[in-house]
């Protein structure tokens, strides 16, 4: 049996090391465990100088060490210095592999096999997960790294990539115009990784840009005896060779903590890869005495991880201290103030709104603290039909009025205490439907879209009452908005929620009429076989449905549906959903009409083809999921890059759009540039909450971008750079008169090492009246942007 | 009409304002009669030569306005729709200014300069409405970028390809690689370069694989035929290493050349979109220092 101790810290991240400290501070019996050589792995692996910030910047820190915002380097040296200063005892390069036993008797077990035991566990291991190293000797050699952070760092070097993954081919690819680079390949192709990067890397080693060793593994990593670099030795079919090189570079992935985390007992609410484990006030998981802090219970920024681990350790001493939030959430409920403190308060919201009853007391906290409360003036509009905000209302006391109807401001529905609104265009990404005012004596609680969305995935009761009432919402918004629930009740309790992924088929041409989708999130493209070809008869965005036709003429499905992007739909079955035709006069003769609507479109889409043609091409181009597209017009285009210039002239110098990159039908030219989808993907993982959109559409990113390059990698159009901006703008006349400085818009500020990188996208020019730049620009009309609501009559057009 | 030109901006209106001004000047011009004959220093004189001035000025201003990308002065598509139609009605309203008095003087060169300039921007309106398309049908959806990488990866294995073949044949591939020309000087781009190497170099690759071809089968055949047979692969005769390396190579010189004739044409048209503003740009510079000479002489000597 290994050394015993009242607490093991694992991890030595934010949460972890501020623990140890606090526990160093106290004078507890502790352990710090640490799988790496060094202290919080997931900031010292941050780009070298990178800006690190102090999210959110209300919140007081309460921590041993201190942090404020500021470049790696200095955060990481203040931390090492506050540990030196508390002699803390960590022990480094000692993954833990199992966790076993519970409150007052835990054993973890070490990599080494090493054991020790501990009355209580703090798991703070964060989610990146431990990377995969080389697995031989020397892989934790000075000349093997395990990242690359900017591939201009190193020039004429001889550079040794591990790994045919999407990384080690992207690091390849970017090191070998200016090094000598060869990549190891296990197997004897490559397949691992998308389908544009193995044909890149193929294209490579074909030319002779770069080496390839195809079933090839390390053996052993020596390093040089004098100077930088090693030696190489790797095993192939034909034997085993030895390489020098000057850096070894392997990008082997990483093993993700779920597993781990699991096999301690630890619980998942669901199968959805964002859920993390639901933990108590006092962080405490479903086994006792195992407590999860930092961004395994779900809290990704810094200083919120670091409380935490404060916080945790007095808990585990039986002190109840008030979360650093309390004077934050107080602040919040000032307008309430009949709701009496914040547990009252707390406890007030709970049981007057169904749709949180589920949440643990410490996500109901978290869901407050990105939450407002509000008391708007009756008849103050919450938001406009076509506004595009997003956020999710609940209503905790009075009432709220909704004008279903535009023609007519007083045909209004009432929502009361307990109900919310607001989840359609949550949930679609679409324009708001309706607009909703407030009643009498009303207090809510807005909450933004991101905030909402995790609940929704990490809470599975949120997820059902949510979706139900959507299903009964979107079938009275389609149909009938004045009907009774009761009336509906039949096909809302056969309804259900399907998804499909781009080019899955909803139901195709020839398949019996039995259903009717409504779709509530991306859109769907309509076609038909028409001699041996398909055409695109019509788009079909969320809000709307398809599959009355068959359904009303009771026989085969006329056309294929498909998805043009991920899509949900609602399924109303044919059965019950006739009956209810049967029944209200006003729902057949609503379907009727648009079955007379499309089949009219139909009609006149396949005797234009080339409209099926253009919209097929948009389709995509990722159109389908997109509010607003730059579109050019090549045939008007003078390529003079005007567009170009004037976004980077209006945006810190960095352009965001690409003129000549992107696909181009007929005449018709998509270039690289943001669609301001209706979900948009690099809103998916933002950790500052950075990116947002605003109530006209526009998808923008905010100040307190912290540089991470999530959002960069999330878009699947490659339309966000990471790229300094700076506001320096060169003179005109001076350009102008006597050709000194860059002309406008083609301002290229020399490279500064010392400048933080941040994301980079379109906002539409939304700070500049007008419109956007980029259009404005433009010297003969070729540019334009456009809404998917005109995408038919752009069709048409070109 | 989704995409609206420039030309057609806002319902025609620049053309209309445009027309309506040299109506209402010509007019006036016809109904206006001076005791010493029309010209410049007459009443209307005066006034045409100031609006036609000031139009010049404000249609000058069009390179300030397009690079003030933050400016909300209307869109520069608008400036530009105005600076063709305004522009055009310069050669009514400033030719009614000189009363039809032309002479070896300054004046006559300030309009003669104006003249070119409008010339010079005929010429682009009408590049504009011809070159931007046959870009895009050029194109064919690949880019210029990944055209030149995939004509060096072409040379590269034609030179391995030939080093196989005959050091005839491998010099006469490195030469005409090595002297491949892609755009050059503005006369270059305008035109297309010329490509000796490169005649010389497929007349010799054609011609050794015509012999090979007539050593094996004792045919004859031209090597134009030969070309389309060869990379047709309609010919397979037997499987001599040699001929199948002539056959391969000609078929890489053959999608080269056409890749380097598809990036020269590209240059080509850029450049014919874009040849114009070097002169009109410096003639409306040269136009500006004339106009104001002028305008000073003439009150100079009034």
């Amino acid at each position: 049996m290994g050394d015993s101790f009242r607490i093991a810290i694992v991890g030595s991240g934010p949460s972890g090391l501020s623990a140890a400290a606090r526990a160093a501070e106290l004078g507890l019996s502790y352990v710090l465990l640490e799988a790496e050589p060094h202290l919080s792995n997931t900031i010292f692996r941050y780009q070298k100088g990178k800006h690190v910030m102090a999210e959110p910047g209300v919140l007081p820190l309460r921590s041993p060490l201190p942090f404020e915002a500021g470049r790696r380097e200095q955060i990481l040296s203040n931390w090492a210095k506050g540990a030196a200063a508390l002699k803390l005892q960590a022990r480094m390069a000692s993954p833990v592999t199992a966790i076993a036993g519970q409150k007052g008797g835990f054993t973890l077990t070490l990599k080494s096999g090493a054991t020790l035991t501990a009355e209580f566990v703090v798991l703070a291991i964060g989610l990146q997960g431990n990377i995969r190293k080389l697995g031989v000797p020397g892989e934790d050699a000075p000349f093997v790294q395990y990242q690359l952070d900017d591939p201009d760092e190193y020039q004429d070097e001889s550079i040794v990539i591990v790994g045919a993954g999407d990384a080690g081919i992207e690091n390849a690819l970017a090191l070998m115009d200016h090094n000598r680079v060869t990549i190891l390949n296990r197997d004897s192709e490559f397949t691992r990784a998308k389908e544009a990067n193995n044909a890149a890397v193929i294209k490579a080693i074909g030319s002779g840009q770069m080496q390839c060793l195809y079933k090839a593994a390390i053996a052993k990593a020596e390093p040089a005896e004098d100077g930088p670099g090693g030696r190489l030795t790797i095993t192939t079919d034909s034997g085993e060779v030895t390489v020098d090189c000057r850096r070894v570079i392997a990008r082997l992935g990483a093993m993700p903590p779920r597993k781990f985390v699991e096999s301690c007992g630890v619980e998942f609410p669901s199968k959805d890869p964002n859920s993390v484990p639901a933990v108590s006030p006092n962080y405490e998981s479903n086994v006792s005495g195992l407590y999860i802090v930092g961004a395994l219970a779900g809290f990704p920024l810094i200083k919120q991880a670091m409380n935490q681990g404060f916080e945790v350790i007095e808990f585990i001493e039986g002190r109840n201290v008030e979360p650093a939030d309390t004077p934050l959430l107080r602040a919040k409920f000032e307008r309430v103030p009949h709701w009496g403190d914040i547990d009252a308060a707390l406890l007030t919201i709970q049981s007057r709104v169904p749709v949180l009853a589920p949440l643990t007391p410490l996500q109901l906290r978290e869901f407050l603290l990105d939450s407002d409360v509000r008391t708007p003036a009756p008849g103050e509009a919450l938001f406009r039909r076509n506004d595009y905000t997003d956020s999710f209302y609940s209503i905790v006391e009075g009432t709220v009025e909704v004008e279903i109807d535009p023609a007519d401001p007083l045909n209004i529905v009432r929502l009361k205490a307990g109900d919310f609104f607001g989840e359609m265009s949550l949930i679609s990404g679409r324009r708001r439907s309706a607009t909703v005012r407030a009643g009498d004596d009303c207090v809510l609680i807005e909450t933004p879209r991101r905030s909402m969305n995790k609940l929704i995935n990490s809470v599975a009761d949120v997820k059902r009452v949510v979706d139900e009432v959507f299903i009964r919402r979107a079938i009275q918004t389609h149909f009938v908005p004045n009907i009774d629930a009761a009336v509906l009740a039949p096909v809302v309790a056969t309804a259900r929620i399907e998804r499909f992924r781009a080019n899955d088929v909803l139901f195709r041409q020839g398949d019996p009429g039995d259903c009717l989708h409504l779709v509530r999130k991306g859109s769907v493209m309509i076609t038909r076989d028409v001699g041996g070809r398909d055409v695109v008869l019509a788009y079909v965005p969320a809000g709307q449905y398809v599959g009355e036709m068959a359904l009303m003429s009771e026989g085969l499905r006329t056309a294929t549906v498909r998805a043009a992007v991920a899509t949900e739909t609602i399924r109303l079955e044919g059965e019950p959903f006739k009956e209810l035709m049967d029944r209200e006069p006003e729902i057949r003769d609503q379907v009727a009409r648009t079955y007379k609507d499309r089949l009219t479109a139909n009609v006149h889409a396949q005797h234009a083809k080339q409209e099926g043609g253009v919209i097929g091409f948009l389709l995509q181009q990722g159109v389908g999921e997109a509010t607003d597209v730059l579109l050019i017009d090549e045939g008007l285009c003078v390529r003079c890059d005007q567009c170009e210039k004037a976004c980077a002239d209006t945006h810190g110098n960095v352009s965001r759009l690409d003129r000549e990159a992107g696909p181009t039908f007929q005449n018709l030219h998509v270039p690289t540039s943001c669609r301001h989808c209706e979900h948009p993907h690099c809103m998916k993982d933002c950790p500052p909450d950075a990116i947002r959109r605003s109530a006209s559409g526009e998808v923008f990113i905010t100040d307190s971008c912290i540089g991470c390059g999530n959002c960069e990698r999330n878009c699947p159009y490659g339309v966000i750079q990471m790229g300094v901006m700076t506001p320096e703008a060169p003179s005109l006349w001076r350009w102008m008169l006597f050709g000194q400085g860059s002309e406008p818009g083609r301002h290229e500020p020399g490279y500064n090492p010392d400048a933080a990188k941040k994301a980079a996208k379109c906002d539409m020019c939304k700070d500049l009246t007008g419109g956007p730049a980029c259009v404005r620009a433009c010297p003969t009309g070729a540019a334009i942007r456009v809404s998917p609501e005109d995408f038919m009559r752009v069709a048409r057009t070109n | 009409m989704f995409h609206e030109s420039f030309m057609r901006h806002a319902h025609w209106r620049w053309l209309k304002a445009a027309l309506a001004l040299c109506g209402v000047a010509t007019a006036i011009y016809a109904w206006h009669e001076p005791a010493d004959g029309a010209n410049g220093g007459t009443w209307l004189g005066y006034t045409l030569g100031t609006v036609a001035a000031l139009i010049i000025v404000l249609l000058s201003w069009l390179g300030v306005r397009k690079r003030r990308y933050a400016s909300r002065l209307g869109t520069v598509k608008g400036w530009v729709s105005a600076h063709v139609y305004l522009g055009l009605s310069l050669l009514v309203l400033a030719t009614l200014h000189t009363g039809f008095q032309f002479g070896a003087n300054l004046h006559t060169l300030a309009y003669a300069l104006m003249v070119l300039v409008i010339a010079s921007g005929v010429y682009g309106v009408v590049a504009y409405a011809r070159y931007p398309r046959l870009i895009t049908d050029n194109r064919a959806q690949s880019t210029r970028e990944a055209w030149l990488d995939e004509i060096l990866e072409l040379n590269e294995s034609a030179i391995r390809l030939a080093d196989a073949i005959t050091p005839e044949v491998h010099r006469s591939v490195l030469r005409s690689a090595e002297r491949l020309r892609i755009g050059g000087g503005w006369r270059d781009q305008l035109s297309s370069p010329s490509q000796d190497e490169r005649a010389q170099e497929m007349a010799l690759v054609g011609e050794s694989l015509r012999a090979k071809l007539a050593a094996s089968s004792a045919q004859s055949v031209a090597t134009e035929q030969m070309v389309f047979l060869a990379t047709t692969s309609l010919v397979v005769t037997d499987r001599d290493p040699q001929l199948e390396r002539l056959k391969q190579l000609l078929e890489l010189l053959t999608r080269r050349n056409e890749l380097v004739d598809r990036v020269n044409r590209d240059v080509q048209i850029h450049a014919r979109l874009q040849i114009w503003l070097y002169w009109h740009v410096p003639l409306t510079a040269a136009l500006l220092a004339a106009l104001t000479a002028h305008i000073v002489s003439v009150f100079l000597y009034w």
